[in-house]
């Protein structure tokens, strides 16, 4: 949980009500990236956020999938429709009681393929006074199926020890026997959105409200397209203790620029030869950096610029204000606002020094950034200050938010970081000297006569 | 291939019957991105076809089977591209928006290869409305003054309006290209339909449309009363209101009341004493908004104008030089201020009745998005201690009404200075990283 604008005593944002998420579409069609990357988003935002998937009940009620007969999810079995149907209901209860004990947001991850099942769930939820939100995934391109059967449905517990060939041959009959029970939402009395092809297309009928808005444009800028996140901190500045002073960077500093350079783009170069050796043949993606607008950040990517790289300042991007703090050690805090940081001790997520911001306030800064970077298809890399990587890491990780004021971002560490169908993947790497290119010497670095101290 | 989604040029081409609010949101859109630092700018045939043919054309001008007339709607569409195209070159513009019916199918085909071939992304924003009411209202608020019914008696005008929109019937073809970038509006926002977005931008302009609502609503803006740094001349702080500002807190309640009535409302503030202490007497839901705290004049914070002048005589000149872009040192610029405040104005979008109490340099940019004030001009915008400012938006612009209170408060307002003969020299500091979230790559 993070950033939320306006949080009241129940937890919940006052004006958006209950909310409930329930996707809709055939196997494979990215439901689950759908609900999963939502819940993330929303937990971020401060939204006490769950999904609740009943292939998961169904694993957990019946077994995996070897264990089961064949046509178990054939809409037309009547045979096992009591048994999905119980299955179902159980999960949706559960939700709608997690609802009503606090939570704001629940995602029912399912297929409700027809429009029977669709009325009867937004029945019911009608009557707990929950405003339903379908979200219906289409998908009409074979290969983006496919890729999305192989990468993600094989692997998961219901195959556990199966031929991989067998198993996509399976989830094609898994799926094509919902396809003649399918019926696409035309309700248009319902709120839904359609999303078609991964986003190539969406169509939204009839959503309101602030949640559900906000919805809207994070669904509009979730793609599943490969690329990179690199996360770099800023060099170290002549100024170390003082944030207004915005000093420049000092000698070190610039050498770890320089070394930040070399390093990642003969990281970029060998990963580029490994995957062509391993037989992909991606395009290749641009790299672009993003900087905040304070002196240390945005000269640690002056290496990339002279390069002919596009660095972008993004002055939302800059490091947490610690207001009167500024410029004092911990012990002088201490010393100063003794109240003050004993409660920061107790709340570091929420506390707010005097005329300083608190992480939540970083967080509700740094959102323009999160739906950007969810956009970006390039690859980029962010040189920012501890803190704002600490929330944008939080984010792609779905960390707590007591944990965001503690997450270690070093200094001298690149992290990367793949993004992919159900979250994120990272590698941390110390920056050093590659010898590939060359670093300026520390003498020439200094020229314009400036002492590091 | 690697997109340059960044720093691409793009034409919002607008598709849709008349009185469909294709004007309307033209101008919005417009208005919305140049207040983000993007270039932008709207080309309207309209005016180009009374440029170039008189207005007062009656409906027959606009029936497809007339020859001379059509010839000549080509014409003013043409002369209106060519403008265009010439100031995407030209002027370096980001965005331009290309304000006509664009009802078929040949003539979306027709501009989005001229665009194409001067690598300018096309998105089409058609808005489609089929509530008869609302199509009748807007022609009797909008249309019936335009220039083309001057003069003219405003039911013959009507009754000609719609055999002009019956015209474009004949032809009209909603938007099914499936491989063109597209945005449908059905009665203001109920279904929407997007279509192969390319680029965070137009993701932006998009997400903006999809929130406007043309429900009548009032915006009230007012600064909080006088602070005692007001009183002592210093700049920033979070200090407490004055005596006389706690008058004006006691004050507002029965203000408000009296130009509101019994409407409902909502009262942001930030989250700093003197706007808070402000809004305490009022009866109504509160949230505080960080994004709304006063621009952070970093190191100069708590300094009157005439120590800044002492202690950072050229940070002092720098600002009275190109006040808007000046970043304070270790603290923020006007620029950085708009970028901060983007979320409340898409929020203040969504809403219906809003009272602000905010400072003087977030008011001043809150008010330039309303008035469309040019980026020089807003941090010298007058936004008094002491006064109620309410903001009605109309189909084009904002009514506004200015309710000075009777208390007295020191005017914090600095003029312009006069512009001096030389140049300032600019120590770089000023200059360097004005960027847009949007579109600028920094060199």
């Amino acid at each position: 949980m993070a950033a939320q604008l306006y949080k009241t005593t129940s937890g919940r944002l006052f004006h958006a009500g209950q909310i409930a998420i329930i996707t809709v579409g055939l196997p494979a069609r990215g439901k689950t990236h759908v609900a999963r990357s939502l819940c993330r988003y929303l937990r971020w935002l401060g939204v006490p956020t769950k999904v609740f998937s009943v292939g998961n009940y169904r694993r957990h009620v019946i077994g995996n999938a070897s264990s089961l007969p064949h046509d178990f999810f054939n809409p037309g079995n009547l045979e096992t429709a009591e048994a999905r149907h119980k299955i179902a209901t159980e999960c949706l209860q559960d939700m709608i009681k997690w609802l009503q004990e606090g939570g704001q947001v629940g995602i029912y991850d399912a297929s409700n393929t027809t429009q029977d099942r669709r009325k009867e769930v937004h029945d019911i939820l009608i009557s707990h006074n929950v405003h339903p939100l379908f979200i219906e995934s289409i998908c009409d391109k074979s290969e983006i199926i496919e890729t999305n059967i192989r990468s993600v449905k094989i692997t998961s517990p219901d195959y556990v020890g199966w031929d991989p060939e067998e198993a996509v041959k399976d989830y094609w009959t898994r799926i094509n026997n919902h396809l003649e029970h399918y019926e696409t939402i035309n309700d248009t009395e319902l709120s839904f959105v359609k999303m078609i092809n991964v986003g190539e297309r969406i169509i939204v009928n009839n959503v309101k409200g602030y949640l559900q808005s906000r919805i809207m444009f994070y669904l509009m800028n979730l793609h599943i397209s490969p690329r990179i996140i690199y996360f770099a901190r800023s060099g170290e500045s002549m100024n170390e203790t003082s944030q207004k002073a915005d000093a420049e960077l000092s000698l070190a500093g610039k050498h770890y620029a320089y070394t930040l350079k070399n390093f990642l783009l003969a990281l970029r170069e060998r990963e580029k030869k490994e995957r062509k050796e391993q037989g992909w043949d991606d395009d290749e993606r641009m790299l672009t950096i993003w900087t905040s607008a304070r002196q240390r950040s945005y000269q640690t990517a002056k290496p990339f610029l002279d390069e002919g790289f596009n660095v972008y300042h993004r002055p939302s991007l800059a490091e947490i204000n610690v207001g009167e703090a500024d410029n004092l050690t911990v012990e002088e805090i201490k010393a100063k606002f003794p109240e003050e940081y004993e409660k920061q001790q107790k709340d570091p997520y929420h506390y707010r020094y005097p005329r300083a911001e608190s992480y939540q306030d970083l967080a509700v800064r740094i959102e323009s950034i999160i739906l950007e970077l969810e956009y970006e298809k390039n690859d980029v890399l962010i040189i920012a200050h501890e803190s704002v990587l600490r929330c944008l890491y939080a984010y792609l990780f779905d960390r707590p938010e007591d944990e965001i004021p503690r997450i270690v971002i070093p200094r001298n560490y690149l992290i990367e970081i793949i993004p992919s169908a159900y979250g994120c993947r990272e590698t941390r790497m110390e920056i050093v000297d590659t010898f590939v290119h060359s670093v300026p010497l520390l003498a020439d670095l200094s020229h314009n006569g400036k002492k590091s101290d | 291939m690697s997109s340059r989604s960044s720093n691409s040029r793009i034409a919002c081409v607008m598709v849709g019957l008349p009185a469909r609010g294709k004007t309307y949101i033209a101008q919005k859109v417009c208005r919305y991105l140049q207040w983000l630092c993007v270039s932008t700018k709207v080309f309207n045939v309209g005016n180009y076809r009374r440029k170039l043919h008189g207005a007062h054309q009656m409906h027959s001008f606009f029936d497809p089977s007339n020859e001379a007339g059509e010839i000549a709607r080509k014409e003013a569409a043409a002369e209106a591209l060519k403008d265009m195209l010439r100031w995407f070159e030209d002027e370096n513009g980001t965005v331009a928006i290309f304000d006509a019916t664009n009802s078929t199918r040949d003539r979306r085909s027709f501009l989005l290869n001229h665009c194409k071939k001067h690598d300018i992304q096309v998105i089409f924003i058609e808005s489609v409305c089929q509530d008869e009411d609302l199509i009748l209202q807007n022609i009797m608020e909008v249309k019936l003054s335009s220039p083309d019914y001057k003069d003219m008696d405003p039911e013959r005008a009507a009754e000609d309006f719609r055999a002009r929109i019956s015209h474009y019937k004949e032809a009209y073809e909603t938007i099914t290209e499936s491989d063109y970038t597209y945005i449908k509006l059905v009665n203001v926002g109920s279904q929407v339909v997007i279509n192969m977005i390319q680029g965070y931008l137009q993701s932006r302009i998009v997400y903006y449309l999809m929130n406007l609502h043309i429900l009548p609503r009032s915006i009230f803006f007012s600064r909080h009363g006088e602070s005692i740094f007001n009183l002592m001349g210093k700049i920033g702080g979070d200090s407490d209101l004055s005596p006389r500002g706690r008058k004006y807190a006691n004050a507002l309640p029965k203000l408000i009341h009296e130009h509101l009535g019994d409407q409902p409302l909502t009262v942001w503030t930030s989250t700093m004493k003197r706007t808070i202490q402000t809004a305490e007497q009022l009866p109504y839901p509160k949230l505080q908004w960080k994004a709304l705290d006063e621009l952070d004049a970093g190191v100069c914070d708590g300094m009157t104008y005439e120590e800044i002048e002492k202690k950072y005589p050229e940070d002092y000149a720098n600002r009275d030089d190109d006040k808007f872009n000046y970043r304070y040192r270790g603290g923020e610029s006007y620029r950085d201020v708009v970028l901060r405040l983007e979320p409340v104005i898409m929020e203040l979008e969504r809403q219906q009745n809003i009272l602000i109490i905010g400072h003087q340099a977030i008011l001043r940019c809150i008010y330039a998005y309303f008035h469309n004030n040019p980026h020089d001009e807003l941090p010298y915008i007058k936004i008094p201690l002491h006064t109620i400012i309410k903001l009605t938006p109309k189909a084009y612009g904002c009514a506004e009404i200015k309710y000075k209170v009777d208390i007295d408060a020191v005017d914090t307002h600095r003029p312009k200075p006069q512009p001096k003969s030389a140049k300032q020299v600019v120590n770089g500091r000023s200059s360097i990283a004005s960027s847009n979230p949007l579109t600028n790559v920094a060199s």
